[in-house]
């Protein structure tokens, strides 16, 4: 083998052999590795959304069935009815 | 850890056992560290690249179908995370004997003069002067390199790890290889 070659395998070979141990993972890493893991978890996100989606629905029908409770007594209340009439009445009365 | 227990570990991951979550993190972050260090000559910016590394495994765990084995699957993600690093460092320039420590010169000189092995205190000279010699070499020749010669892995197994053809890999290989010969008798030529 040429010279240079054996002593480039020689000097690369020593190197492989100076390799620094690996250390223990640092503080912190663990949990931000688990959050990550976490994150990436299918389905959970997507389950959670539904969930808040499903919630938010619940009370807006809730909202909206209390809102029209008034609306509803308004309408089939008789004295209101009196009301609108009266009310037309004068305005046809007091047009031109 | 065996194939079969990883796979029981990710199952119980599964389930919602964080436990068995962390138990595959302590047994792959040796691992991932290694392949960092032993691919990242600025040791600076190692631990932050080992815990990129880290982030990406643990991310990407789920899509982990079990078809190869664990620590290769890991270590193909260690390894592109290096790669997409290093691309962008630009090659240092060509070094001078008198950029040299004493101690690494004096291992330029044991090798020229002693067909034997390198002394225990002259290698981490020898490990800092290779670093320098590596250090001029384009990024993923550097890595090449480092895969093949420092981690002494096959071609096989470094076409696994990069996703390189195995044609890519010799010929870059031997060009490396040509370019850190050129690099060292550089280096000769200007010994006394």
């Amino acid at each position: 083998m040429n010279p240079i070659d054996d002593q480039l395998n020689r000097l690369l070979r020593v190197a492989a052999k100076t390799e620094s141990a690996p250390a223990s993972a640092p503080y912190g890493l663990e949990t931000r590795a688990l959050a990550a893991w976490r994150a990436a978890k299918p389905g959970d996100g997507g389950l959670w959304d539904m969930a808040l989606l499903v919630r938010g629905l619940m009370l807006a029908i809730v909202i909206m069935g209390v809102s029209l409770v008034p609306l509803l007594n308004s309408t089939t209340d008789p004295f209101s009815e009196y009301v609108q009439v009266a009310d037309s009445t004068i305005a046809s009365d007091d047009a031109p | 850890m065996t194939d079969a227990e990883v796979t029981e570990c990710l199952k119980r991951g599964r389930e919602g056992d964080e436990k068995a979550i962390l138990e595959l993190f302590h047994y792959m972050y040796p691992h991932v560290a290694k392949l960092v260090h032993a691919n990242l000559p600025v040791r600076e910016g190692a631990e932050d690249l080992i815990q990129q590394a880290c982030i990406k495994v643990m991310s990407n765990l789920h899509q982990f179908s079990g078809k190869v084995p664990f620590l290769h699957w890991v270590s193909r993600i260690a390894v592109n995370t290096c790669l997409n690093q290093i691309r962008h460092e630009k090659r240092r320039p060509e070094i001078r004997l008198a950029d040299l420590s004493e101690e690494e010169a004096g291992v330029i000189e044991h090798l020229a003069a002693a067909p034997n092995e390198l002394d225990a205190s002259e290698k981490v000279a020898a490990s800092e002067l290779v670093e320098k010699l590596l250090a001029g070499l384009r990024p993923p020749d550097r890595l090449l390199m480092r895969l093949l010669y420092i981690e002494g892995r096959s071609i096989e197994d470094v076409a696994n790890l990069t996703g390189w053809g195995r044609m890519l890999i010799k010929m870059r290989s031997f060009r490396a290889r040509a370019q850190l010969r050129r690099r060292y008798v550089l280096l000769m030529k200007e010994k006394p």
